[in-house]
């Protein structure tokens, strides 16, 4: 996803135009030029949404993940078509509940971290029911 | 080849997609006003909980074994129906599914080789479950109903079927029709397959493909049961359907939790369900000509059949169609006055409205003279505020101001994904 870029022949965002009625300078004197240029603009739905139905947002809750910059209250895209990969920071299936931790993976074990000193890392070896609920791919943070 | 994908207990599907903690857990779904069972998973049909049994009878079952129990949440389980149709769509193209149900859609695989089906089925149930969280069935045979009872069958058996079934030969048809009984087959209404068990001697489907049409025509409903007999013998003849687009009848219904007697809540009801009614008008931009209303009285034994009970109802057609709720509210109101007996008491009551036409070519009566802009301003903004923010923010005062004529949810869980402000907290 990092730095990745998509260009589909089909426009998934949320503005409700086609390029046929993108808006003109509706100038009455000298003023088409810019015409020539216009553009639909950006749209965050498109940006930030890759795979609609798959896409989920969650609410932080708590610091455990600070140290990636997602703080209490922040909203989180949640992607359930993207795939378990190491250092991805994930919505985990554990003990039943559902959690936010990064995903690391090395040549013989697995563990769920918190980007916080005060939080304990979570071995995978110690439970069965481990799974993956969706991959976040954004945080949204009000400043 | 034909498919049908079908949600897994659909309604109890979509509560367990935020709650891992219910998973291989029985499960239930109440309908509105926490009345019936309207939805349960394998595990708490496996403990004896009926399928549309009133909760009351079911109780003891579901807390003496922990089932979990949820109001009926329409916001989220028609967000992730949409999510699931989409992902459908995804795969296999806009044009190639049609939405047959909340929970069910067929889909056109005809552009699938034969021998690549059982891995596009397997494909299309994971990808749905990854995306969407959805647990699907997947039946894959050369017509819709024999599709369906290629669903049905891997529902039946899921540890070996893993919820897809393909019938791609003739021999597996057979087989599957054989194990098939008559009343269970798409098409087949409870009343014909007794018809066809007494008199005819039918009880599986492999009995019925072997009727020829010219007898289905006569005994089975005509060019129905032609087809019918067509579909099972593997000759697609129930064509995909285009999505409805304009209903031809808008009609909004409910039960009262409790009894009512007083004629002025009754007008409330009929008021709340007029304006629901009109707003779904607005939305697929039609106007109605004839308003119906009808109540249900609360019977003092039960008797007779309940399903139909003894609905009292009359209708108005107005002077004109419109679209604007305070036209459609009035003579809803007259109606009640009007069918309202004293001393009754009632369980139910609806409005309907029929007589649609297109809502920009209404036809002015030249006695009467086209309701001005204003009209249409005003319900475009009620419509806008309402749509945005939450239900009934902005009605009108027929509707009361007390009491909330909506459904009695006790245990709804939060819409998360369709409320910002409710949103699903993790941590």
């Amino acid at each position: 996803m990092d730095g990745e870029q998509f260009y589909g022949a089909a426009y998934r965002g949320s503005k409700q135009f086609t390029q046929q009625d993108a808006r003109t300078a509706n100038a009455t004197g000298f003023g088409a030029a810019a015409d020539d240029y216009a553009e639909r603009g950006i749209d965050l739905n498109e940006q930030l949404i890759r795979n609609k139905p798959a896409t989920f947002f969650f609410r932080m809750k708590g610091d455990a993940m600070t140290g990636a910059g997602i703080f209490d209250g922040d909203v989180l895209i949640v992607d359930r078509s993207l795939k378990l990969a190491n250092g991805k920071v994930i919505v985990a299936i554990l003990n039943g509940e559902l959690l936010i931790r990064r995903y690391h993976k090395n040549f013989s074990s697995a563990f769920l971290i918190a980007e916080n000193e005060r939080f304990k890392s979570i071995n995978l070896a110690e439970f069965s029911d481990f799974a993956l609920w969706g991959v976040v791919v954004y945080s949204i943070h009000q400043l | 080849m034909k498919a049908i994908v079908d949600c897994n207990s659909f309604y109890c599907s979509c509560e367990k997609v935020f709650r891992p903690d219910l998973h291989h857990k029985p499960v239930v779904v109440l309908s509105n006003n926490d009345g019936c069972i309207v939805s349960r998973t394998d595990e708490a049909k496996k403990l004896g909980v009926g399928m549309a049994a009133p909760y009351f009878q079911n109780k003891d079952v579901i807390e003496k074994n922990d089932v979990a129990v949820f109001s009926s949440n329409y916001h989220l389980y028609g967000d992730l129906s949409m999510r699931v149709m989409d992902t459908l769509k995804e795969l296999v193209g806009e044009n190639n599914v049609e939405i047959y149900s909340v929970d069910e859609a067929f889909l056109d695989l005809d552009l699938i080789g034969f021998d690549q089906l059982e891995s596009a089925a397997k494909n299309i149930k994971e990808t749905v479950e990854q995306w969407t969280g959805i647990e699907v069935s997947v039946g894959v045979a050369p017509t819709k109903v024999l599709a369906k009872v290629a669903n049905r069958l891997s529902k039946k058996d899921k540890k070996t079927s893993r919820g897809i079934m393909v019938l791609n030969t003739d021999e597996e048809i057979i087989n599957a029709l054989r194990r098939t009984a008559v009343e269970d087959i798409w098409g087949v209404g409870y009343r014909s397959a007794t018809k066809l068990k007494e008199i005819w001697g039918i009880y599986d489907g492999l009995q019925l493909r072997n009727m020829n049409e010219e007898w289905a025509s006569t005994y089975l409903g005509g060019v129905v049961g032609e087809r019918l007999i067509r579909e099972l013998k593997g000759d697609f003849s129930i064509k995909m359907e285009k999505p409805l687009i304009n209903k031809k009848m808008i009609a909004t219904t409910r039960m009262f939790g409790q009894a009512v007697t007083n004629i002025n809540d009754i007008k409330e009801a009929v008021a709340t369900y007029t304006s629901k009614a009109a707003e779904k008008l607005r939305r697929q931009r039609s106007a109605a000509k004839v308003v119906s209303v009808f109540v249900v009285p609360k019977e003092e034994s039960h008797a007779g059949d309940f399903r139909y009970g003894n609905i009292i109802s009359d209708y108005q057609t107005l002077p004109s169609a419109t679209s604007f709720t305070h036209e459609l509210i009035k003579p809803a109101i007259q109606l009640v006055d009007k069918l309202y007996k004293k001393g009754n008491s009632y369980k139910k009551a609806g409005v309907m409205l029929s007589g649609l036409v297109p809502d920009t070519s209404i036809q002015s009566n030249l006695f009467y003279t086209e309701p001005k802009n204003c009209g249409r301003l005003l319900m475009d903004m009620i419509d806008n505020v309402n749509f945005s923010m939450r239900d009934d923010v902005l009605k009108f005062a027929a509707s009361g101001t007390t009491r909330d004529w909506k459904m009695r949810q006790e245990m709804r869980s939060k819409r998360f994904t369709t409320r910002w402000e409710e949103l699903f907290s993790v941590h």
